[in-house]
């Protein structure tokens, strides 16, 4: 049998077990399981636990940044912190839509582009901003598609695009002369985004949000809230400026850092341990969703399915791979996460190296376009964050609808920059 | 009733998830502590750890053996290094065809087998990757550990969020913080691969080495392949390497120069802060391909993969592929022919620092015979000259 036929069965068999799984109504990870499990055994390679074991641990780091981060964020609302920075934004700023708009888009940009991660935005940002844009009018599924979209291109933003780095590193090219073609499409999108969905809404009604705004402790003040922040963006700072000289601790850790003095600062008291635990309970589908996605990619990759979807990929003649880029990165994304960049990334750069584009800007515009894939199932991971930590509680599809938009204005941009990177090659100052 | 359906459910998923604890962990102990056995041969003169070099990595796992092949006449020191990624076995197993072979006449040898040995015990997340793969050899098999490209987390974790090279702080992929071949020079109050890094530019300065060769394999989708990476102070030697070897005709084998802006590689880093030239070879090995098709120790050791051709159709590749794909014979073959004219050349030019080396098989000499007829049982051999690696 040939290797083509083969992965394809294989494929297919997975695809049939997730549908069937889904059917019978199991949750999003353990369908990706079964269908990871089933892989195996089409395969030959009856259950192999130590892939299933390798594959779960894949996204370990990622899970351990998402639980740090939204505990300190789960703490920062219990104490106060967020309603009392909400309000005294919308107080400080309720006159100019456009400004509250510029410095909403700078705080939902500014996470993600340090972490390279759109979930941190989510986390640490991005329940703050959908408070003050519900209050500017706008409508909570708008609100959730501008909180994920932004989200999604802070993870595009340098200094830190993980796809971009990994992609990189894949073709052994330096991550270097990244940061203007990456910069530049991301706040541009950005923009565009808060203004065509936020545009419309009713003026701010000040009176009636701060009459809706839960009252913060007495004692709250910018310090406490400020504080944790600085403990963390000094940790990151630090790491940074003498990488040499400080141990690493890692992500986890300086959220956890920043998590212990939002406690300690507390102006009411706090109950560290049950945070903790509700904490875990509102991330375990997204942790298992990981988890699962991991087994997946990593049965995929041993049974052959992973080079059948990359090698097809990359065979298409160049015109269609230009127009398929809109389709073919959000949909790995949502299949594979970060495991895209290695799987389609790579293949995709040196295809388009070898045809004399430049590899950068066409590398950057592919990262921006990428995340939009963090909607769609089967992870729909930051997808499903937003919707958590915005408190969006109608229908997923609707709040895909509201990002068709932005969605369709980031492929175009991404989509040109692959098309015209060599005419772009100056963004990268090399 | 719901309830006690809800208690049953999750003492199934317990035991199950167990059951997998339990599976998985023997297989990944088994992979970190599975013994392999290097046969001393009679060239072998002395085996020293690279802790003797920098004291900084005694205790760790990385504190790997330094075989010393002692000429029988004093010339040129040759440093070669295996398993600086230990996902490219090639990489490994031609310097083992050195240590278990070789013996010196004139110069000396040096030879490292797991240079980042914490990569040895640890197989890609995500990749699939098989834990060992076996060669057979005229009295059995003998099993080797497969590796990744990067220090086993259980060694050196958590990574930061950004890997900031030293000394150039060239900002490299976080997870590059654990690859060897990203931390030279490497420094001696680092991470564990940079303290390995470091002890083995100390062994390159203390053993005053005139040639240092790593030894890689590269997927075919990957420009730098087939090739010589040389340091500036090696372009010469490499160049003339290259030429004879593809003017012999047994295979092709390009030479690139290493470029200045990428930092903590070892064709840079090695020449930059030592007096020895530093050269890097490249393997093609269709394993690492990101199209490859099932992830098996078949296709590991025969590079044959139909993916990986269709792909090289579309001229998507840097070298050739067809269906008889790419052997560890052959690959290995590459390797130990390369280093044996690296020193042919390097003692045409330099008679009163003569490195010559007998009893390595050349290329055709490891495809005619296969890798296996070059390995030793340890078995049978003087107990003595038995080394675990
Ligand atoms: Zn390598």
């Amino acid at each position: 049998m040939s290797m083509f036929t083969y992965a394809g069965i294989i494929l297919g068999v997975m695809v049939s077990i997730y549908i069937i799984a889904k059917i019978f109504k199991l949750s999003t990870e353990l369908s990706m399981l079964a269908a990871a499990i089933a892989g195996g055994l089409a395969g030959g390679f009856r259950i192999p636990a130590r892939h299933i074991a390798e594959g779960a641990m894949t996204y370990l780091d990622i899970n351990l940044i998402f639980i740090t981060a939204t505990l300190f964020m789960n703490i920062l609302k219990e104490s106060g912190g967020v309603a009392f920075v909400v309000r005294r934004i919308l107080k400080r700023f309720h006159r100019s839509r456009t400004l509250l708009f510029i410095l909403l888009t700078l705080l939902l940009l500014i996470p993600g582009a340090l972490t390279g991660a759109g979930s941190v935005t989510v986390l640490i940002t991005g329940g703050m901003v959908a408070v003050v844009l519900n209050y500017m009018g706008i409508s909570k599924v708008r609100t959730t598609a501008i909180v994920f979209i932004i989200a999604g291109l802070s993870a595009a933003a340098p200094p830190v695009s993980l796809w971009a780095m990994m992609t990189a590193a894949g073709v052994n090219m330096p991550y270097v002369g990244f940061f203007y073609p990456l910069l530049i499409p991301c706040v541009i999108a950005a923009l565009l985004t808060i203004f065509i969905l936020g545009w419309k809404g009713t003026g701010t009604d000040i009176e009636k949000a701060f009459e809706e705004l839960p009252e913060p402790p007495e004692k709250m003040n910018w310090l406490r809230v400020i504080l944790p922040f600085i403990i963390f963006l000094g940790l990151v700072f630090i790491g940074r400026q003498w990488p040499h000289s400080t141990p690493v601790i890692g992500l986890p850790l300086m959220f956890l850092c920043a998590a212990v003095t939002s406690f300690i600062l507390s102006p009411v008291k706090v109950n560290f341990f049950k945070i903790s635990g509700d904490t875990v309970e509102q991330l375990l589908p997204l942790i298992g969703t990981l988890t699962c996605a991991g087994i997946l990619v990593q049965i995929m990759t041993l049974t052959g399915v992973r080079g059948l979807l990359a090698v097809s990929t990359v065979t298409l003649p160049v015109i269609v791979v230009y127009a398929s880029l809109f389709f073919v990165l959000p949909v790995s994304e949502a299949v594979l996460m970060w495991g895209a960049a290695p799987v389609i990334g790579v293949p995709l750069v040196l295809l388009f190296n070898t045809i004399g584009l430049n590899p950068i800007v066409a590398l950057a515009g592919m990262s921006v376009i990428w995340p939009l894939g963090d909607a769609l199932p089967p992870t729909a991971i930051i997808g499903r964050l937003t919707v958590e930590i915005v408190g969006y509680k109608e229908s997923y599809i609707r709040f895909l609808k509201a990002c068709i938009i932005p969605a369709i204005i980031i492929m175009i941009i991404g989509t040109l920059m692959v098309i015209y990177s060599s005419e772009l090659g100056f963004l990268t100052g090399l | 009733m719901a309830d006690n359906n809800v208690y049953i459910r999750k003492i199934i998923l317990s035991v199950l998830g167990f059951l997998l604890l339990i599976f998985s962990g023997i297989s990944f102990y088994k992979h970190r502590h599975l013994e392999e056995h290097v046969v001393l041969g009679e060239g072998v003169t002395e085996v020293k750890k690279l802790s003797d070099y920098f004291d900084g990595v005694k205790g760790t796992i990385n504190d790997c053996n330094i075989y010393i092949l002692e000429g029988k006449e004093p010339g040129a020191t040759l440093f070669v290094m295996g398993a600086s990624h230990p996902e490219e076995p090639a990489g490994r197993l031609a310097p083992w065809i050195f240590v278990e072979n070789g013996v010196m006449e004139k110069g000396r040898l040096i030879v490292v087998l797991s240079a980042n040995r914490s990569g040895t015990t640890v197989t890609r997340l995500g990749g699939g990757y098989p834990p060992d793969y076996t060669i057979p050899t005229g009295w059995g098999e003998q099993k080797f550990r497969m590796g990744d490209r990067w220090a086993n987390p259980l060694d050196q974790w958590p990574d930061p969020e950004v890997y900031i090279h030293y000394p150039s702080r060239q900002n490299l992929a976080y997870v590059d913080i654990r690859n060897l071949n990203r931390a030279w020079p490497g420094r001696p109050n680092g991470t564990l691969t940079e303290k390995t890094c470091y002890a083995f530019m100390e062994l390159i300065r203390k053993e005053k080495v005139d040639i240092f060769i790593d030894l890689h394999e590269a997927e075919l989708q990957y420009p730098v392949i087939s090739t010589i990476v040389a340091h500036e102070k090696g372009h010469e030697l490499a160049a003339v390497v290259s030429m004879v070897l593809t003017d012999m005709g047994e295979f092709n084998m390009g030479m690139e120069y290493s470029p200045k802006s990428l930092h903590g590689l070892s064709h840079r880093e090695v020449g930059d802060f030592s007096d020895a030239i530093s050269l890097l070879f490249e393997a093609p090995e269709p394993f690492l391909d990101a199209t490859r098709g099932k992830t098996t120790r078949e296709q590991l050791l025969t590079g044959k993969d139909e993916f990986i051709v269709k792909a090289g159709e579309h001229g998507l590749l840097f070298e050739k592929i067809d269906e008889n794909g790419w052997p560890i014979d052959v690959r290995v073959g590459r390797h130990t022919s390369a280093v044996l004219m690296t020193m042919e050349i390097w003692t045409e030019e330099h008679p009163d620092m003569s490195l010559v080396c007998i009893n390595v098989p050349g290329y055709a000499e490891v495809i005619e015979n296969g890798i296996g007829y070059y390995l030793k049982d340890p078995f049978r051999a003087n107990p003595e000259r038995v080394i675990i690696e």
